[in-house]
C-alpha cells in the first residue's frame, strides 16, 4: 500500500510542477506594475531634489527586492546575444520597457546604457537648479521626462530638439543643463551609430541557475509563504487563511449534505428502476443540473432574504466581521444561519450529479448474479441491497471525489459574491479587480493543489476498497 | 453500436449508420422537443436584427423609401458606408410617410428613459400597445425581451465558436494519443531532431527576433502584415528542415527509427489542464488580458475545454483499434494517415458529439458566469449573464432575475438533454 501510494505521488510531481509554471508564467504576462501598485503611488513622480531622486530609486530596488522581481524570471533564459543579463536590475518598468525597445532596435546595449543613464544624470542636474531657475526649466523638464517612455527616432530626436531649442533661448538654463544635455545627445547620435543589429539574429541560451524568481516562488510556496499582497500589502497567507475557512467550512457541508441525500436517492433509484420514483426523480435531478448555480442563488437571495415579496424566511448576505477570538465552533455558531442558502445553492447540482452516479453504478450492481443469488438464499432485502448491493456500488462513488472537490471550489466562487462571503473565491475576484497578481495567482496554485490532492485522495481511498488495484504490478 | 441494427434494410436501401443515429434519436420526446427549442435559438440568433431593432424594416421618410434594418447590416459587415445622416436620424421617433416596425420596436442598447426599471404587468409609459416591453425593462431602460435576443446570439456564438476551437484541438491530439498510443508512432532520428531544431529556430526568428516588429506594428493597429510575415517564416524554416531530412536520412544513425510517445505526452497535458479547475483558469487567463472582450472569453473557453474531446476520442480509437480491421488494413499495407483517416476517425468520431453537446452547455455556463462576475466581459455584447446580474442591484426586479437566468437554464439543459439523447441513441450508459 504504501508502495502504490509513494508511486501515485510521484507520478502527480511533474504535473503539479508544469502546472506551477503555467500559473508563474501567466503572473509573468500580468498587466500593471507591482511596484507602483505595491507603493500605492509612483515615488519618482513627487521627486524634487537629487537626494530625494537617489531614495526613489533606492524605494524603488527595495521594493523590487521585496517582492523577488529583480532576480531572473527562470533558470534559463533564451534571447539574442544583444540581451544583457541585468535588464531585471531596472526595477521601474516604464524605463525597463523603453531600454529594451531601444535594444531591440539597435542591439547595442552599452550603448543603450549609456544613453539612459545620460537621461537620468540630466534628470539629476535638472532637479539641483536653483530654485530661480526652476520655473523656467518646466518645460524642459516636461521633454526630458518623455525620453524615459519614447523609443522610435522620431520622437526621441523631436524631443532632443525641442530641449536645445529651450536651451538655446534660457542662457541661465543653458549654463547649468549643457554639459549634461550635448552628453545625451551625443549618446544617444552614437547609439545610432553604433548599433549592431547583428546581434540580434543570434539566438542565447543563458543559465541563470537555482536564484530566479519561479524557484524563490515555488521553494517559498512549498514552505507555505504564498508571496505578499501588492495591494493591501499583507502577506498572502494572512489574507488566504481566514478566506481558507469560509470556503472549507461552506464546501465540506456542502459536499456531506450532498453525499447524505444523493447515496438514498441514487440508490432508490436503481432499486426501482424504470418506476414512476425512478423518472420523475431523474428528470427532476437532471434539471436541477442544469440550473446555473448563480441563477438559483440570486433567485433565492431575492426572493427569500428580502421582505420585497413577503417572504423574508433567511439571513441575507453576510455583512458581518468575524473576530480572531471566536473559537472555531463559535465562528461557525455565527456564520451558520448565513450559510443555509449558500450551502442550499452548492448542494442541489452535487445532489444531482451523485445520485445519477449512484443511480447508474446501483444499475449494474443490481443486475449481476450474486444480488439475486444472495436474494435467492431469503436475504432481508435491505441487506441484499446495502450490503450485497451498495457495498460493490462505492467505486464509482469514491472516484467522484475528484471531481467533486474542485467543482465546488469553483462553484463557490460565485455564491460567494452573491452571499458575500469572504471565502476564496471572493478573495479571488477582488483580488483581479485589484490586480493583485500574487494573491490570484496563489489562490490558483491553490485550487490545482486542492484538485490533485482530491484525485490522489480517490486513488488511495479506491485502492483500500479494490485490493486489486493495490497489488497490481 | 450493435452490429445487427447497423445492417438493418429499410427497403432496399442500407442506413448509414449517421442516419440511424437520426432516426433513433428521434425517438427519444425529450431530445427532439430541445432541437426544436434550439433551432428557435439559433433562428434568434441568426435573425435577432429584424425581430427586435429601433430601426423600422421598412419606411418611406421625406419620400425616400429606406430599408433601415438591412442597411445598417451593410454598414455591420463593411459593404456600405456609415453616413452621418443615417447615424443621426432618430429612427423611433421619427414620422414617417410610411413604416413596418420589427416585432419588438427596441434594440437591446435602446434606452427609454421613462421606463427605467419597469416590470412586466407594472404601468408604462408608451404611446401604445405596441411598444409594451413585454418583459420589463433594466435599470437603464432596456427592454429586457430585446435584450434576451441579443444575448441567444452571443450564448450560440459562445458554443459554436468555443465548441469548434475545442473539437479541432481535441480531435488532433486525442487521434495521436488514441491511434497511435504510446509505441506505434515511429519518426527517424533525422526528422525528430531537425523538426525540434526547426522549432527552435522557427520561433526565435519568426516571433523571437521579430518580437520588436510585431509589438511596434501592435501599436500602430496593423499586426495583421507582420504577424503573417512571421507565420509564413515559420512555415518556411520548418518546411526547409523537412526538405533536409529527405537528404540526411539515409545516414545509418540518422535514418534510424525512434518511438515517440504520444499517448503518454499528450495524457500528460491533459493531467495538467485538469489539474487546475477551469474556472479559475478561465478568469486568471481573462484577467490578464489587455482588453476585455465577449470574443476572447470564447477562444479561451475552446482552449480550455480540448481535454474532455481528446480523452473520449482517444478511448474511442482504443475500441476500434482492438476491433482488427485496422490491423488488416495495416497488413494490406495502408498507410497510418489513410487508416486514421478513412478507417479509424470516421467510427470514432460520432460519438464525439456527445462530449461536444455536453460541452456546449458547460461552455454556455462558463460564459454567462464570466459575465455574472462581470469579468472579462467588454461593452460589444449583452449577454444572459450580465443581464442577471443587474438583477443582484435591483432586487425589487424579479423579472431580471428569472427571465435571463430561465434562458441560461433552458438553453443548457436542451444540450444536456441532447447529449443525453445522443448517448441513449447510441446505446451507451
Amino acid at each position: 500500500m504504501l508502495a502504490y501510494l509513494f508511486k501515485r505521488l510521484l507520478l502527480f510531481v511533474p504535473t503539479l510542477l508544469v502546472a506551477s509554471m503555467l500559473a508563474f508564467l501567466l503572473s509573468r504576462l500580468a498587466p500593471g506594475d507591482s511596484i507602483v501598485s505595491y507603493l500605492k503611488q509612483d515615488p519618482l513622480g513627487t521627486v524634487s531634489s537629487p537626494v530625494e531622486l537617489l531614495n526613489a530609486e533606492k524605494e524603488y530596488l527595495e521594493t523590487a527586492t521585496l517582492l523577488n522581481l529583480d532576480k531572473p524570471a527562470f533558470y534559463f533564459s533564451i534571447t539574442s546575444a544583444a540581451y544583457p543579463d541585468t535588464l531585471n536590475k531596472i526595477a521601474i518598468k516604464t524605463r525597463r520597457i523603453m531600454a529594451e525597445r531601444l535594444l531591440e532596435q539597435y542591439g547595442n546595449w552599452p550603448a543603450v546604457e549609456k544613453y539612459c543613464w545620460s537621461i537620468r544624470e540630466t534628470e539629476a542636474t535638472l532637479l539641483s537648479l536653483p530654485d530661480s531657475l526652476t520655473l523656467t526649466a518646466t518645460d524642459f523638464k516636461i521633454e526630458l521626462r518623455d525620453l524615459y517612455i519614447y523609443h522610435l527616432d522620431g520622437n526621441i530626436l523631436s524631443r532632443i530638439n525641442k530641449m536645445e531649442n529651450i536651451l538655446k533661448q534660457q542662457p541661465a538654463l543653458f549654463k547649468f543643463l549643457s554639459p549634461d544635455f550635448f552628453v545625451l545627445k551625443n549618446n544617444y547620435a552614437s547609439l545610432k551609430s553604433t548599433a549592431t543589429p547583428y546581434k540580434l539574429k543570434i539566438p542565447s541560451i543563458r543559465w541563470h541557475g537555482s536564484i530566479n524568481q519561479y524557484h524563490t516562488w515555488l521553494t517559498d510556496f512549498i514552505k507555505g509563504d504564498f508571496g505578499i499582497s501588492i495591494f493591501r500589502r499583507r502577506t498572502a497567507t494572512d489574507i488566504i487563511a481566514p478566506a481558507l475557512f469560509w470556503t472549507v467550512v461552506l464546501n465540506f457541508s456542502a459536499i456531506f449534505l450532498a453525499f447524505a441525500i444523493a447515496i438514498p436517492l441514487g440508490v432508490w433509484s436503481a432499486v426501482k428502476k424504470g418506476g414512476r420514483f425512478d423518472k420523475t426523480t431523474s428528470l427532476a435531478l437532471f434539471m436541477l443540473y442544469s440550473l446555473p448555480i448563480f441563477w438559483t442563488g440570486t433567485m433565492l437571495l431575492i426572493f427569500f432574504t428580502t421582505n420585497e415579496y413577503g417572504m423574508d424566511f433567511f439571513k441575507g448576505a453576510w455583512l458581518g466581521n468575524l473576530s480572531r477570538d471566536l473559537s472555531f465552533f463559535g465562528k461557525i455558531k455565527k456564520i451558520f444561519p448565513y450559510l443555509l442558502l449558500p450551502i442550499i445553492c452548492l448542494t442541489y447540482r452535487s445532489i444531482a450529479f451523485i445520485a445519477r452516479q449512484v443511480r447508474g453504478g446501483m444499475t449494474d450492481v443490481l443486475n449481476q448474479e450474486y444480488i439475486k443469488t444472495a436474494r435467492a438464499k431469503g436475504l432481508p432485502e435491505f441487506k441484499v441491497i446495502w450490503k450485497h448491493g451498495f457495498r460493490n456500488a462505492l467505486f464509482p462513488i469514491i472516484t467522484m471525489i475528484a471531481n467533486i472537490l474542485p467543482a465546488s471550489i469553483a462553484g463557490s466562487i460565485t455564491i460567494e459574491l452573491i452571499y458575500n462571503l469572504p471565502g476564496l473565491g471572493l478573495t479571488l475576484l477582488d483580488s483581479i479587480n485589484e490586480q493583485d497578481w500574487p494573491i490570484v495567482f496563489a489562490i490558483m496554485m491553490l485550487g490545482a493543489v486542492l484538485t490533485i490532492v482530491g484525485i490522489l485522495l480517490s486513488d488511495v481511498l479506491y485502492a483500500l476498497a479494490d485490493p486489486r488495484i493495490r497489488f497490481k504490478k | 453500436m450493435q452490429e445487427p441494427e447497423k445492417n438493418r434494410t429499410i427497403g432496399n436501401r442500407k442506413q448509414s449508420p449517421r442516419a440511424l443515429l437520426w432516426q433513433r434519436l428521434r425517438r427519444s420526446r425529450l431530445a427532439v422537443w430541445s432541437l426544436r427549442i434550439l433551432y428557435g435559438l439559433i433562428f434568434l440568433a441568426v435573425f435577432g436584427d429584424f425581430i427586435a431593432n429601433e430601426k423600422p424594416l421598412f419606411c418611406q421618410l421625406n419620400g425616400a423609401v429606406q430599408f433601415p434594418v438591412f442597411h445598417q447590416i451593410g454598414i455591420d459587415i463593411g459593404l456600405l458606408d456609415q453616413t452621418a445622416k443615417f447615424m443621426q436620424t432618430d429612427w423611433p421617433n421619427e414620422t414617417y410617410d410610411a413604416v413596418i416596425f420589427p416585432p419588438i420596436p427596441y434594440s437591446s442598447t435602446t434606452i427609454d428613459i421613462p421606463n427605467k426599471l419597469k416590470g412586466p404587468f407594472s404601468k408604462q409609459k408608451i404611446r401604445s400597445k405596441r411598444y409594451r416591453h413585454w418583459l420589463g425593462t433594466d435599470q437603464l431602460g432596456r427592454d429586457l425581451l430585446a435584450g434576451l435576443i441579443a444575448g441567444a446570439r452571443i450564448a450560440m456564438l459562445v458554443g459554436l465558436i468555443a465548441m469548434s476551437i475545442a473539437v479541432i484541438i481535441g480531435i488532433l491530439l486525442g487521434s495521436l494519443a488514441g491511434f497511435y498510443g504510446d509505441d506505434q508512432y515511429q519518426v527517424s532520428r533525422a526528422a525528430l531532431c531537425f523538426n525540434l531544431l526547426a522549432l527552435f529556430f522557427g520561433w526565435f526568428y519568426a516571433f523571437k527576433a521579430r518580437s520588436f516588429a510585431i509589438a511596434e506594428a501592435g501599436r500602430q493597429g496593423h499586426l495583421g502584415i507582420e504577424l503573417l510575415k512571421s507565420i509564413l517564416l515559420f512555415t518556411a524554416i520548418m518546411a526547409v528542415a523537412n526538405g533536409l531530412i529527405y537528404f540526411v536520412r539515409r545516414w545509418p544513425w540518422l535514418g534510424k527509427k525512434v518511438h515517440l510517445p504520444l499517448d503518454l505526452l499528450i495524457m500528460r497535458a491533459i493531467e495538467v489542464m485538469n489539474s487546475i479547475p477551469a474556472l479559475l483558469l478561465l478568469l486568471a487567463l481573462v484577467a490578464i488580458l489587455p482588453q476585455s472582450s465577449v470574443f476572447y472569453v470564447m477562444v479561451i473557453i475552446g482552449l480550455i475545454r480540448w481535454p474532455s474531446i481528446a480523452r473520449f476520442l482517444r478511448a474511442e480509437l482504443l475500441r476500434v483499434r482492438s476491433l482488427g480491421y485496422i490491423e488488416a488494413g495495416k497488413a494490406l499495407g495502408f498507410s497510418d494517415r489513410h487508416l486514421l483517416l478513412q478507417h479509424a476517425l470516421p467510427n470514432a468520431i460520432t460519438p464525439v458529439l456527445i462530449t461536444v453537446a455536453f460541452g456546449m452547455a458547460s461552455a454556455v455556463i462558463l460564459e454567462s458566469t464570466l459575465s455574472f462576475l462581470g469579468i472579462g466581459i467588454g461593452e460589444d455584447g449583452i449577454t444572459w449573464g450580465g443581464l442577471l446580474s443587474d438583477a443582484r442591484q435591483n432586487p425589487s426586479a424579479w423579472w431580471l432575475a428569472i427571465f435571463p437566468g430561465g434562458a441560461i437554464f433552458v438553453t443548457v439543459t436542451i444540450f444536456n438533454l441532447i447529449g443525453e439523447g445522443l448517448t441513449e441513441a447510441m446505446g451507451g450508459e
